[in-house]
């Protein structure tokens, strides 16, 4: 590779982050960018939940500071929006009016969180997370408040609970199990939780659904289903994430539930690769498309992505277990045992 | 108006008439919402008269072009709001147009009146085959005209698709009713259950009528030719939903799979949730990108919990006992192709087959004209009618055609203004001269009352019923529409592209300061106007002071937010209202 090459990464997580370690290692004259929606530096996203309820500082989310790029030569971009991808002319849009050339790019976008549409029109209600800037003022109420319910649809949500009771909070938990993500619930599987939850004092709220929020000063009511009225000081909505492909819709490059890719991660431009949680890829032996959502998987994705940018040929394998379907797509989630 | 024909810029007081080519591509290219509309619906004009709480104004302005103003505000297909300038990439979302179109339908009085231009009766007799959108449009047009109109219909009821494809959910068919009842109150025959090439012959009315139109859409569901597509439990979507549309309950089951990816697709998928489906999933060969229907459509589809399947291909329908039983179908990948929609085809996968379970399958993958069911004389190119180019003449002596039947699938909005433009045609013919033509209307106005504010106001969403308020009757509407101040706020955010704000480079002291306020790059540093004779002139643009002869703004650009009126010292900013309006070429 030439001098002249500049690699962007879209995204500063564990498949941007691996992804440009490999690409330092094996080019030492290339132009390495990152770029990232986000102010803060790479850190652990499933610390997020012991942040938020004050269980750890900030400090211990961080998996790299800011000089590790610097040494490394690698320029790192914080707080800038890729806006648009124009992959004829390799140009990528930032939203502040930026244009950058790149001559092959990764996009390691990972995900947002999901909101139900059946939620959708009580968005202004409900907090999410998924970003260190999301938490910190959430650190905050949370710190405040005495009654917390979380919406809970994915795997995040037991954790957080859990998080969330050690910090002395009383929590109402009301499960989405009929649109739980990524996995489906068996009727054991919920038992398990319920008893569990209540062995941790969580008011559960299984087999209902929300029915209204409404809001007076700062205190919400939820109003279910089988008529129950809970009070809260916060709702947290834990529904799972989706790809962040948005930006990407209209640019040409294929994208459905995330960035299509073939087994090498290659999009349908040629110098154009997707890792992690926005990659969708096919695999012949699932017969399937399927789409990781975890950390171990980013890593792996980013490693794989950067190798064949350089022109290697390695084919990412799929995950053996704990693969399951989501509205016809495989869904990895084997790694959340493994954290 | 004036009474001349016009030729050129006339100017009558601050009016001024323009039939200038480069005057009628500009208004194309500063109100990019009516540009869009098939109609030409002057989009601007009606949000203004819901901002001034006129609705009744504002139902006439849509009516003009388009006579079913309640039923597309309801079910259009929107490519105006594709377009709308509010939804260009840095400025936000566009402008909620077809919730305020119909926010003036509702919101009229009810006793509204409905004034209509007559002209003298011609004497001519013309006869329109299907009283669907497009043989409604015709039909009013021509009667406007002075035509006697006869509609053959061959069903029991009138609207076509929209009273047979269209569920109740999304359109009532009282709101329907009324606005069809107010076309046939011209005093437009309407025969039913006639049915050209089955109980009447296209030859018997071509004797009797001077003029014929074809308004029969698209009737000839396309077939997948897999095998099992005629077990029990398989449907095709047009013949479904005509059962619901009539009233039926066909018992499903719990798990449906719908096949396709449009309208006719979504509508099926939110019937069967209706009939009391538990897992219905929509199952289409590319992804959701390509689907061609609008997001709001695709939201209100998830939200009533139906699931989409992309990159898939039907392979075949699997049965036991005669009834389907399950699916197997083959994944998809994406390919180039320079025909497909998009640039993007699907392409099968190899050794990708799998298999989902159904107890009803539903085939909604489009549907086809069928021209040689009414008369084997009307020459065709397989399905498609042949016609004159640019025209709406078919092969037969005194048969035009418009609408679906003639351009395959398409939206309401494309049909009615199809409808409108063949009566034209026919009217032409049987008159021997153009009687309208269209021209801009300049009107220099002192200034506009919108405020930068209303700029920053986000797009509002039409109220609808809560998810299970939607199933606990079949029919009721979904979207309950906006009240008076909803419709108002929303009606604030358009920026009235008919507006043309200019500066006149004789005053102008080159300041600057309308540049430095600018809100995006919309006034721009001119070396050169490079005009043409045709619309194709250009702005040869400067950054070089010396160099600059003038500072224009560009309409294309320009948000009409106001600031750089505000803003200069010289007062030598104007604003002129731009409107393409009809013209009577007779007086
Ligand atoms: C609360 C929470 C708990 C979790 N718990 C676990 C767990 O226990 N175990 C586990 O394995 N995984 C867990 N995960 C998931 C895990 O963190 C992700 O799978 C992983 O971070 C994905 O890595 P990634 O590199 O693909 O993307 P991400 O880490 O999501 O990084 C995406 C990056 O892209 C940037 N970006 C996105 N769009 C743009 C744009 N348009 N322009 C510029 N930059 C952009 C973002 O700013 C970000 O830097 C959890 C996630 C969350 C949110
Ligand atoms: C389920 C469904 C949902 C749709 N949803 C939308 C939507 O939300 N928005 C949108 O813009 N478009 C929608 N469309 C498309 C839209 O309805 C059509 O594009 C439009 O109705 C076409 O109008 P038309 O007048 O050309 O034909 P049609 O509406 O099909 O009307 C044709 C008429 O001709 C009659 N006819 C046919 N053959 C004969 C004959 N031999 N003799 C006498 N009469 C005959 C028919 O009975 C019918 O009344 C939808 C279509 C379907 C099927
Ligand atoms: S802002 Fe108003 S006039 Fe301009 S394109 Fe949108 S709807 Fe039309």
């Amino acid at each position: 590779m030439s001098a002249k090459d500049h690699f962007i990464i879209i995204g500063n997580g564990p498949a941007g982050n691996n992804a440009a370690e490999v690409l330092r290692e094996n080019d030492k004259k290339a132009r390495i960018s990152i770029i990232s929606t986000e102010s803060f530096s790479f850190y652990y996203r499933h610390r997020l939940k012991d942040f938020i309820s004050g269980r750890i500082p900030a400090e211990d989310l961080v998996v790299k500071h800011y000089s590790e790029y610097k040494d490394k030569n690698i320029r790192l971009r914080l707080g800038q929006f890729v806006e648009k991808i124009d992959p004829e002319k390799k140009i990528l849009y930032l939203k502040h009016m930026e244009k950058i050339n790149y001559t092959k790019l990764i996009i390691a976008t990972g995900g947002s969180p999901r909101i139900l549409p059946s939620l959708t029109i009580f968005q202004d209600y409900l907090t999410m997370f998924s970003t260190y800037s999301d938490t910190v003022g959430l650190r905050h109420r949370i710190e405040k408040a005495k009654e917390i319910v979380v919406l809970g649809g994915d795997l995040t949500s037991f954790s957080f609970v859990k998080s969330l009771v050690k910090a002395c909070k009383k929590v109402s938990f009301l499960l989405f199990n009929d649109a739980f993500w990524p996995i489906s619930l068996t009727s054991e599987m919920i038992l398990k939780i319920e008893e569990n939850l209540k062995s941790h004092n969580v008011a559960t709220f299984f087999n209902d659904s929300v029915e209204m929020i409404k809001k007076s000063k700062s205190k919400y009511t939820i109003e279910t289903k089988q008529n129950n009225k809970i009070k809260s000081d916060i709702i947290i909505s834990l529904m799972g994430m989706i790809p962040n492909i948005r930006f990407i819709l209209g640019s040409s490059i294929d994208t459905d539930r995330g960035v299509l890719v073939d087994a090498y991660l290659r999009t349908n431009f040629k110098d154009i690769y997707a890792a992690g949680d926005c990659a969708q890829i096919y695999n012949p032996i699932l017969k399937n498309y399927w789409v990781s959502i975890g950390w171990m998987n980013a890593e792996e994705q980013g490693k794989i992505a950067a190798l064949n940018l350089l022109g290697d040929s390695k084919i990412i394998e799929p995950p053996k277990e704990e693969i399951f379907e989501y509205e016809g797509i495989k869904v990895n989630t084997s790694w959340w045992k493994k954290f | 108006m004036n009474n001349n024909p016009i030729k050129e810029k006339v100017r009558t007081n601050t009016i001024l008439y323009s039939k200038d080519p480069r005057d009628l591509s500009a208004i194309a290219k500063n109100i990019p919402c009516q540009n869009a509309c098939p109609a030409n619906t002057n989009i601007p004009g009606y949000i203004r008269c819901i901002y001034e709480k006129r609705y009744g104004r504002s139902y006439d302005l849509n009516r003009m072009y388009n006579v079913l103003p309640g039923v597309l505000g309801r079910i259009c297909s929107r490519p105006c709001e594709l377009m709308c300038r509010h939804g260009d990439s840095d400025l936000g979302e566009p402008v909620s147009i077809c919730y305020l179109k119909r926010s003036a339908a509702d919101l009229k009085s009810p006793m509204h009146r409905i004034k209509e231009n007559l002209y003298e009766s011609s004497g001519k007799k013309v006869a329109v085959i299907g009283a669907g959108p497009s043989g409604l449009a015709a039909a009013r047009e021509l009667s406007l005209l002075g035509h006697k109109v006869k509609i053959f219909e061959g069903n029991g009821k009138h609207g076509g698709m929209l009273m047979y494809g269209i569920p109740e959910f999304r359109l009532p068919r009282d709101i329907l009713n009324i606005e069809v009842e107010n076309i046939l109150r011209l005093g437009i025959d309407i025969e039913y259950n006639a049915k050209v090439g089955d109980n009447i012959t296209l030859d018997s009315i071509l004797k009797k009528f001077d003029s014929v139109i074809l308004t029969t859409g698209c009737s000839l569901p396309n077939q997948m030719r897999v095998e099992g597509e005629d077990l029990e439990g398989v449907y095709n979507g047009l013949e479904f939903m005509k059962m619901i549309n009539d009233g039926e309950k066909p018992e499903i089951g719990d798990k449906v799979i719908i096949i396709g990816d449009g309208f006719t697709a979504m509508d099926c998928a939110r019937a069967a949730a209706r009939l009391g489906a538990k897992d219905v999933k929509v199952n289409m060969r590319k992804t959701e990108e390509f689907m061609p229907i609008d997001e709001k459509e695709k939201f209100e589809v998830k939200y009533e919990k139906v699931k989409f399947y992309s990159l898939v291909d039907t392979q075949r329908i699997i049965g036991e006992n005669g009834k389907v039983k399950e699916i197997e179908f083959l994944r998809n990948r994406l390919i180039d192709s320079a025909t497909a929609s998009g640039g993007r085809a699907a392409e099968q996968i190899e050794n990708s087959e799998f298999t989902l379970e159904a107890e009803t399958v539903i085939i909604a993958i489009g549907q086809q004209p069928d021209p040689t069911s009414i008369s084997s004389k009307i020459k065709t190119d397989g399905n498609w009618i042949k016609h004159k180019k640019d025209s709406f003449q078919t092969s037969v002596k005194k048969l035009f055609a418009a609408g679906d039947c003639l351009t395959g699938a398409s939206n309401v909005i494309s049909a009615i203004a199809a409808g409108r433009k063949c009566a034209h045609e026919v009217d032409n013919v049987l008159t021997g001269k153009a009687r309208k033509d269209n021209v801009v209307r300049f009107e220099m106005i002192n200034s506009t009352d919108r405020q930068r504010s209303f700029d920053f106001i986000e797009k509002i969403e039409i109220p609808s019923l809560k998810f299970q308020d939607r199933f606990k009757s079949r029919i009721s509407e979904v979207e309950t529409g906006y009240d008076g101040n909803i419709a108002y706020e929303e009606a604030k955010r358009c920026y009235l592209c008919n507006l043309k704000y200019e500066i006149d480079v004789s005053r102008c002291i080159y300041c600057s300061a309308c540049i430095d306020v600018a809100p995006r790059d919309c006034i721009k540093m001119v070396e050169k106007i490079d005009l043409k004779k045709d619309p194709s002139g250009k702005l040869i643009e400067t950054q070089d002071w010396n160099k600059v002869t003038g500072i224009v703004i560009d309409t294309s650009r320009c948000i009409r937010c106001g600031v750089c009126y505000e803003v200069c010292p010289m007062d030598c900013i104007y604003v002129t209202k731009t409107e393409l309006i009809e013209y009577d070429l007779e007086g």
